[in-house]
């Protein structure tokens, strides 16, 4: 019984090895929980990939988000989406008006379409337009290239998949991106007030006066 | 090569070498693919079947293996405990996700399954109605919660899969967890009519634990 003992001790350690490297130590349980995880212990740079849309031609996200000293919150969308998609727009219509009303707080708004075959400039300025995006607080913008857009799935982890009826399934979420243009944080897209928080936190005190 | 004996008699005596036919099968990337390509054909054919591909060929390993394996697995227990373990981890949602994505997983899945297939089939009828009662009663339940919980959240568990997906897996390992107890209660009931013992291993008349009678042939001095 002492060698049955044994062995059963031993695959139960390894069983115990292996579930805390896969849950990075009883942590996460789920690849989005694993995401958001790396995320906060490793930012993730944006990747240099070409970006269009409305009033923003041809730039690199990287750049892009690293332009103009404010932290930005990203949502991940297609404008045909109809399920999460509208959830994530009245969020980040709400948003806007939180940035609205202190506008020097330093924050902003980016929708990134993973649809450019369909979400062309054009369409995405309607869009926008129904929303009623301020262009100051909230662009919108797709990666035209489909290996760049790929890419920057890929360092984002958003995983884009067709739900079985002409559109897709996505993880949608908020994600906070530093002034360096670096992914900080991912917040579930319910989680506004903590997003917009979270934001704010990253802004530099200005001296009053 | 003559042909090897089984230790475990199969009514139908091809039936084991289906077992690397249907790994090979299932390890083909076309199929593996496929197979991933739902959540719910992801456990319930290719988990399943790699169960199934581990336990045929179990049944294959001469019986020498299969007694020298006995030594380290008296009443099935560590078998038992192992693919206990093995099933818990592989349903981690993350594991499903990782799999796709990192090799290291999809191969360290891949074979911990088909070892669990194994174990399990070298494992059950040593262990007897009481360790039987404690493998399902954890692995059931355990189910039977992952079921409900994959069900009940409208939140997706796995990036790769789809809502729905999700949810009609969560129902099928809710009524497989309760097919297979009441399967395994079935044939409780019809195995009590017959005079079978109810932890079958090792001499019929030696006391729980000393089985040590497939090692040593001159029966040890008996110091009660």
């Amino acid at each position: 019984m002492l060698r049955t003992t044994l062995l059963s001790l031993g695959l139960a350690l390894l069983s115990y090895l292996g579930a805390s490297w896969l849950t990075e130590g009883f942590q996460v349980w789920t690849a989005e929980g694993a995401r958001r995880l790396t995320v906060i212990d490793r930012p993730m740079a944006a990747p240099a990939v070409n970006i269009a849309g409305p009033d923003v031609t041809r730039r690199r996200l990287s750049d892009w988000l690293a332009s103009d000293g404010r932290v930005t919150i990203v949502d991940f969308i297609y404008t045909r989406c109809h399920s999460v998609c509208s959830a994530l727009g009245s969020g980040f219509q709400q948003l806007q008006q939180a940035i609205a009303a202190n506008p020097s707080e330093g924050v902003r708004l980016l929708s990134i379409s993973f649809d450019p075959a369909h979400d062309d400039a054009a369409r995405l300025r309607q869009y926008a337009s129904q929303l009623r995006a301020d262009p100051r607080q909230w662009r919108f913008v797709t990666v035209p290239d489909h290996a760049e857009l790929q890419r920057l799935l890929d360092a984002f982890q958003v995983v884009v998949i067709p739900d079985g009826l002409g559109g897709y399934e996505h993880n949608a979420a908020l994600l906070v991106v530093d002034q360096r243009g670096r992914l900080v944080r991912i917040f579930d897209y319910t989680e506004l007030d903590a997003a917009l928080a979270y934001a704010l936190a990253l802004v530099p005190r200005r001296a009053a006066g | 090569m003559k042909a090897p004996h089984f230790a475990i008699p199969s009514r139908a005596t091809w039936l084991p070498y289906l077992g690397l036919p249907l790994l090979v099968a299932l390890l083909l990337p076309p199929v593996r693919h496929a197979a991933e390509s739902s959540m719910t054909a992801h456990m319930l054919v290719q988990y399943a079947g790699l169960l199934l591909a581990g336990g045929l060929l179990a049944s294959l390993l001469p019986v020498r293996w299969q007694q020298g394996l006995q030594r380290w697995n008296e009443l099935g227990i560590a078998g038992l405990v192992g693919s206990a373990l093995t099933l818990a981890v592989s349903m981690v949602p993350r594991v499903l996700d990782l799999a796709l994505l990192d090799w290291r997983v999809e191969s360290l899945k891949l074979l911990a399954l088909v070892l669990s297939g194994a174990a399990l089939r070298l494992s059950w009828r040593p262990a007897g109605i009481v360790v039987q009662a404690f493998f399902l009663g954890n692995v059931l339940p355990m189910m039977g919660v992952v079921g409900t919980l994959y069900q009940d959240w409208d939140t997706r568990v796995c990036n790769a899969y789809r809502l729905d997906d999700q949810h009609d897996l969560g129902l099928a390992l809710v009524w497989i967890a309760l097919s297979v107890a009441i399967a395994w209660l079935l044939q409780l009931g019809l195995q009590r009519r017959e005079p079978a013992p109810i932890l079958p291993t090792g001499a019929p008349d030696a006391p729980a634990g000393t089985t040590e009678t497939l090692r040593s042939t001159t029966p040890s001095a008996g110091k009660a």
